[in-house]
């Protein structure tokens, strides 16, 4: 019952926004509310599910497990996190280049309705229960966001997301390609019982025809391999995340990419048993590090300020699929909390990003110095989240970073560690420089100031806390050390 | 339906040399009246309901609906003069045959029967040509036609593979690409707004 509340709550306030029935001060609650209440009711079926894990939720179309609690837990605090930041965005948002909602104040409620849309079609993502319904709701975010994207309707903006639905839209129909080509080894090998259907399809892989099997593999880790934006269908991945508002690039990269990746994790494990761990995991360890080397030189030469964090979304999104390629217990478990610490920060730092922008209006980086004279609370978030994203110590994500490269020397690839762990140092060489250079110096503008507010910066600073503390003490913090080993054991299908 | 395989191919061909966005939208059209129709047909060998929906669908969203929607976002655009280029027209034209021989081959190696091979031929050189015309084409309504194509050259492939998804999925499937072309249209319109053209070639601003 819980799980049509979460699911309907948020469509119910787009459906009211788009309307513009509210006011605008209604809207602000309204908006709040919703993500606070839909939240609230996520952890509450999280501390639930927790208890006994190993038996999951059907209702209906719906299916949630251990993988999908946590996938709905990530959504869910992105969307809070949303929620509580979006009003000092838009009241913020009124640059002549860059801001585009205050100058036309009826948008506003359109920009809501379709934020909140698209975080619903991420939330059906990752609890509808067959790989059919999956594949219609990852297309359905695809367009959604792209609306979203092209939202100033400026020209840079339109041709971002003009690019982002073609490519997109090709990959994913290659995806539907895949899909059609399980469902007729399906049909081949079990007849026409719950067609699709995840867990069925998972219980009996292992009749599946070989050939039928790998083929279907190789379209679907193309499809998706687009929209998550392994390398070479990653042409879309930059432009898109530097286009949209700074909110919705948080979505984006927080939410959208691994909500992709989890669906090819579980079109994986249905296929794993028939084709063979070896060639599944060459693939995702293969395009995996061939992300990372392809984000690396786009980020040293790189004077967009948002560019430059999507390239660094790539690096996170390339180790990911590297770690989970691994199949290994740990590195199963590290991936995902990486997961949800790259999810938490990325989004910080991209709303930093847009408060950089607007302080300074201007995206160059070139252009930008002397933050920490400036705008001292601004230039504090930033380093921070630098620091975090890189995988500095006290930060949430050097834990999952460390434990994933880790993983490598424990699969006994030393070779494949090293070159991972020299990707990451000139990733971190790049992006620290450019970081740096804006912090410092002397300050070139007389009319820049501070713009952060006192609650976007508390919300700000509690999802780096939260990231921190959930990733160094997972085992020990009640019920998050469960949902993560029952995740990876889904993740993981048979193989131990 | 061996006749609408053989017309199928021929819309495609057609579709690969006209070069005005009315006409091409027309060719749409027809191509997706006979992929109804095949629709209808291969349905029929399993019970009526079975074949009634799939081939309502397909003519409200993609003969209707679809090609409605484009005809009048092409009233509204502002220019409304070709980029005629013979030499891309006939690679193409070259390119979709390729594509034909290329899917019997495929069909053979798979030893399907005749029948079948026709079909999958067919399907494999629309989705091909489909994926060709969205990258040659540089008018953003042709190629808004190259993925409808695509479109249609995957759900005919998976009609003769597996008589069609799951009924749920197929709605899904349905409203989606119903979805993708509003969203598309919208994304023209505001091309042609704010840029006074819909060639997609003057949007290369974003690089590296």
């Amino acid at each position: 019952m819980e799980l049509y509340y979460i699911l309907g709550l948020p469509l119910l306030f787009a459906v009211v926004a788009a309307t513009n029935m509210l006011g605008l001060k209604l809207l602000h609650i309204a908006d709040r509310l919703t993500a606070t209440v839909v939240f609230g009711l996520i952890l509450d079926m999280a501390v639930k599910f927790a208890c006994h894990a190993d038996e999951p939720i059907r209702q209906g179309f719906f299916y949630v497990d251990a993988l999908g609690i946590w996938m709905l837990v990530i959504v869910g605090t992105l969307y809070l996190a949303f929620a509580w930041t979006s009003k000092a965005y838009l009241e913020r948002d009124t640059n002549i280049r860059y801001g585009y909602l205050r100058r036309f104040t009826h948008l506003e409620g359109r920009f809501y309705a379709l934020s909140h849309l698209f975080v619903w079609t991420m939330m059906l993502v990752v609890t509808v229960d067959s790989l059919g319904l999956m594949w219609v709701t990852i297309e359905a975010t695809t367009l959604v966001s792209a609306l979203l994207v092209a939202f100033k309707f400026t020209r840079t903006s339109l041709e971002a997301a003009w690019k982002y639905v073609m490519v997109c839209t090709v990959g994913i129909c290659l995806a539907l390609l895949g899909t059609i080509i399980l469902y007729y080894g399906q049909l081949q090998a079990m007849g026409n019982v719950q067609p699709l259907n995840w867990e069925f399809m998972a219980h009996h892989a292992q009749m599946l025809d070989h050939d039928v099997a790998k083929l279907a593999f190789a379209f679907l880790f193309v499809g998706y391999g687009t929209k998550i934006g392994l390398a070479p269908m990653h042409a879309w991945l930059p432009d898109a995340h530097s286009e949209a508002p700074a909110l919705t690039s948080g979505l984006l990269s927080g939410a959208l990419c691994i909500c992709a990746l989890y669906v090819l994790l579980r079109a994986t494990a249905i296929v794993m048993p028939v084709v063979g761990l070896d060639f599944i995991s060459n693939m995702y360890v293969g395009f995996g590090l061939l992300t990372i080397a392809l984000a690396v030189p786009f980020v040293l030469v790189q004077r967009d300020v948002k560019r430059m964090l999507a390239y660094s979304s790539m690096e996170n999104f390339g180790l990911l699929a590297a770690g989970f390629g691994l199949f290994m217990p740990l590195a199963a478990e590290a991936s995902l909390l990486h997961m949800f610490n790259h999810a938490l920060v990325k989004y910080m730092l991209f709303y930093t990003a847009g408060t950089i922008m607007e302080t300074y209006a201007t995206k160059n980086m070139m252009r930008i110095h002397g933050m920490m004279q400036q705008a001292p609370k601004t230039a504090m978030f930033w380093l921070l989240g630098i620091v975090g994203i890189l995988g500095m110590p006290p930060m949430g994500v050097f834990f999952s970073k460390f434990y994933i490269i880790a993983s490598f020397f424990q699969a006994h690839h030393p070779y494949l560690g090293i070159l991972a762990l020299v990707l990451l140092a000139g990733m971190l060489i790049g992006i620290l420089y450019h970081a740096m250079r804006m912090l410092g110096g002397k300050p070139t503008r007389k009319s820049a100031g501070e713009l952060m507010g006192n609650l976007d910066s508390c919300v700000l600073f509690l999802m780096l806390a939260v990231s921190g503390v959930v990733s160094a003490f997972a085992y020990e913090l009640p019920y998050v050390g469960t949902l993560l080993t029952e995740a990876a054991k889904i993740v993981l299908g048979g193989v131990q | 339906m061996e006749y609408l395989v053989v017309l199928l191919i021929f819309v495609v061909f057609v579709q690969t040399r006209v070069m005005e966005l009315r006409r091409s939208v027309v060719a749409l059209m027809a191509q997706s009246v006979i992929v109804a129709c095949a629709c209808l047909l291969a349905g029929l060998n399993h019970g009526l309901i079975h074949a009634l929906i799939p081939f309502a669908l397909t003519l409200g969203v993609k003969v209707i609906f679809i090609p409605t929607a484009m005809l009048k976002l092409i009233k509204r655009i502002t220019d409304e003069r070709e980029i005629f280029s013979d030499i891309n027209v006939n690679y193409s034209t070259l390119a979709a045959a390729a594509f034909l021989v290329f899917g019997y081959v495929l069909g053979n190696r798979f030893m399907l029967d005749p029948m079948a091979q026709d079909i999958f031929a067919a399907t494999v050189m629309m989705i091909m040509t489909g994926l060709a015309l969205m990258v040659m084409r540089k008018r953003a309504i042709l190629q808004i036609c190259g993925l409808i194509t695509l479109e249609n050259g995957i759900y005919l492939l998976g009609l003769i593979i597996t008589e069609g998804l799951p009924l749920v999925v197929e709605l899904g499937v349905f409203l989606d690409v119903l979805i993708a072309v509003v969203v598309l249209v919208i994304l023209t319109n505001r091309m042609s707004l704010s840029f006074m053209t819909t060639d997609t070639t003057v949007m290369r601003k974003l690089k590296g």
